[in-house]
């Protein structure tokens, strides 16, 4: 043993020690009741240190330091412009099948207008009363990244200019994880429902629909809040057989998208908040579904 | 890994570019890495100063001179190491001149009106426990304690960004954390926090 200090106790809990070293002073540890304390007490004290600065990670950025990180003064208005939920007419009392009526129009002219004709999964079928047990219709499949991204926003701008609670296969009544599995069964994959309502900036799931995302089915997640910095919000899951792609951040328009493909599955998180806002909630995406 | 961490770690040439009317392709890319690492040092920062305004300050600082070197850059080393080091040099700056020393800030600090605040102020306190705790080591140890045992670098990549050999992190780190172990112990909070931080 070089020496049996407390220097070498954290070289070791850090992963720090060569081999032959680490060897030493495991054989050490196991002849020395206290220096097995130590090292207990040393993790201890480590783990209490790295969960005393965790919250800062989840913290929306301020937007000056987003400003500052793009050169950019800090301007009395948000940096951007989010899309108000608009209320659609007797959304709160009417019954669900009939929001579905009233936003197929703007369905059907926003996913001419946006996908240009290339993409025919439009799921009417989904948007139909009972939709969700039925018959999948036919899928074409989007070949470009940029489609598919496209796609994503225009299901955005879709979900955003509804209104709350329309457009949805399933409201998010009551608990949402039940609702969450209810339109997991309609997709070729299995995913986990991620829990974005308790986290710093306030998010509530509104629901959730059948869109198509790398050409296959997937669910499109819609989230508001009253945090005006952040407006509605929509989380694509879906599968891919696309490789694993990192998170890119891209932009069309005024909408932002994050959006990676991590073993098997493709995510884009979708909103006209600042990019920022983006990566925290991402990030918390990421964390609960192990999709990184 | 988390998503900021695999961010901050990619280089400046990996990262996508999608085109903004307007801007300058390499600056948005390098604005979009700066924004990526912004949470990793925010809470650096926070580490550094025991401030909350102070940390966001002296990030927003380590922007705009990263933006204003950003060509001192070298392609193909890590952009978060430097980020950091630009942080570091600042904030010892800082220290040089003002000999800024904030005692106690934390707690008033410490938001407590949401709804689920109430439960966790508890526990939010005796983590306040710890922050102080490391508030009190000196700042090279500090800041040692910050990228390493907080950041999870390496002592070598902690030994680049600080300036210093590795040997030097090695003892700065073991001074930091026998301090901070022994302050825990002697208020009482390394029980209390251990369990109110399983309790969060």
């Amino acid at each position: 043993m070089q020496k049996r200090s407390d220097d070498r106790l954290i070289a070791y809990l850090d992963g720090e020690v060569d081999v032959s070293e680490r060897r030493e002073i495991e054989a050490w540890l196991d002849s020395d009741p206290a220096a097995r304390d130590k090292l207990a007490a040393l993790a201890q004290s480590a783990a209490l240190v790295r969960s005393a600065f965790d919250e800062v990670m989840h913290e929306p950025l301020p937007d000056r330091l987003i400003a500052a990180a793009r050169g950019e003064r800090v301007s009395a208005e948000p940096s951007a412009k989010i899309v108000p939920l608009r209320r659609g007419p007797g959304t709160g009392k009417a019954p669900a099948a009939r929001s579905w009526w009233l936003g197929l129009p703007l369905a059907a002219s926003l996913f001419g207008l946006l996908l240009g004709g290339s993409v025919a999964y439009l799921s009417v079928a989904k948007l139909l009363p009972g939709g969700i047990g039925g018959k999948q219709p036919a899928v074409e499949m989007a070949a470009a990244d940029n489609l598919w991204l496209d796609n994503a926003v225009g299901y955005f701008k879709l979900a955003a200019s509804a209104g709350d609670g329309a457009l949805v296969d399933v409201p998010a009544t009551g608990d949402a994880r039940e609702a969450w599995q209810k339109i997991s069964q309609s997709l070729p994959q299995e995913v986990r429902w991620p829990d974005l309502n308790l986290k710093p900036w306030g998010l509530n799931f509104r629901g959730a629909r059948l869109v198509v995302a790398d050409g296959r089915p997937a669910a499109q997640l819609m989230y508001t809040t009253d945090n005006k910095a952040i407006g509605p919000l929509t989380l694509i899951i879906g599968s891919s057989n696309e490789p694993d792609t990192p998170p890119t951040l891209a932009r069309r328009q005024d909408v932002n998208l994050l959006y990676w493909r991590h073993q098997g599955r493709a995510y884009a998180l979708v909103g006209q908040t600042d990019v920022g806002y983006l990566w925290g909630i991402a990030n918390d995406v990421a964390w609960q579904l192990d999709a990184i | 890994m988390s998503l900021s961490q695999r961010l901050g770690s990619q280089n400046l040439a990996e990262a996508p570019v999608h085109l903004i009317a307007g801007r300058d392709p390499v600056s948005i890319r390098f604005g979009d890495q700066l924004i990526a690492v912004l949470p990793r040092l925010r809470r650096f920062a926070r580490g550094l100063t025991g401030s909350a305004v102070e940390a966001d300050d002296l990030v927003q600082a380590a922007c705009e001179r990263a933006l204003a070197r950003q060509h001192q850059f070298q392609e193909g080393t890590r952009f978060d190491s430097w980020m950091f080091r630009i942080v570091q040099t600042i904030w010892i700056d800082q220290v040089r001149s003002r000999d800024v020393r904030k005692e106690g800030g934390e707690v008033a600090e410490e938001r407590m009106g949401s709804d689920e605040a109430v439960r966790r102020v508890e526990a939010r306190l005796a983590l306040g426990e710890v922050r102080r705790a490391v508030d009190r080591l000196p700042p090279d140890q500090r800041t040692a304690l910050l990228l390493v045992t907080v950041d999870g670098l390496s002592y070598k990549e902690t030994a680049e960004i600080v300036g210093v050999p590795v040997g030097t992190i090695m003892s700065r780190l073991a001074r930091a954390r026998i301090a901070l172990q022994q302050q825990l112990e002697s208020g009482g909070g390394m029980r209390r926090s251990t369990d109110n931080a399983k309790a969060q």
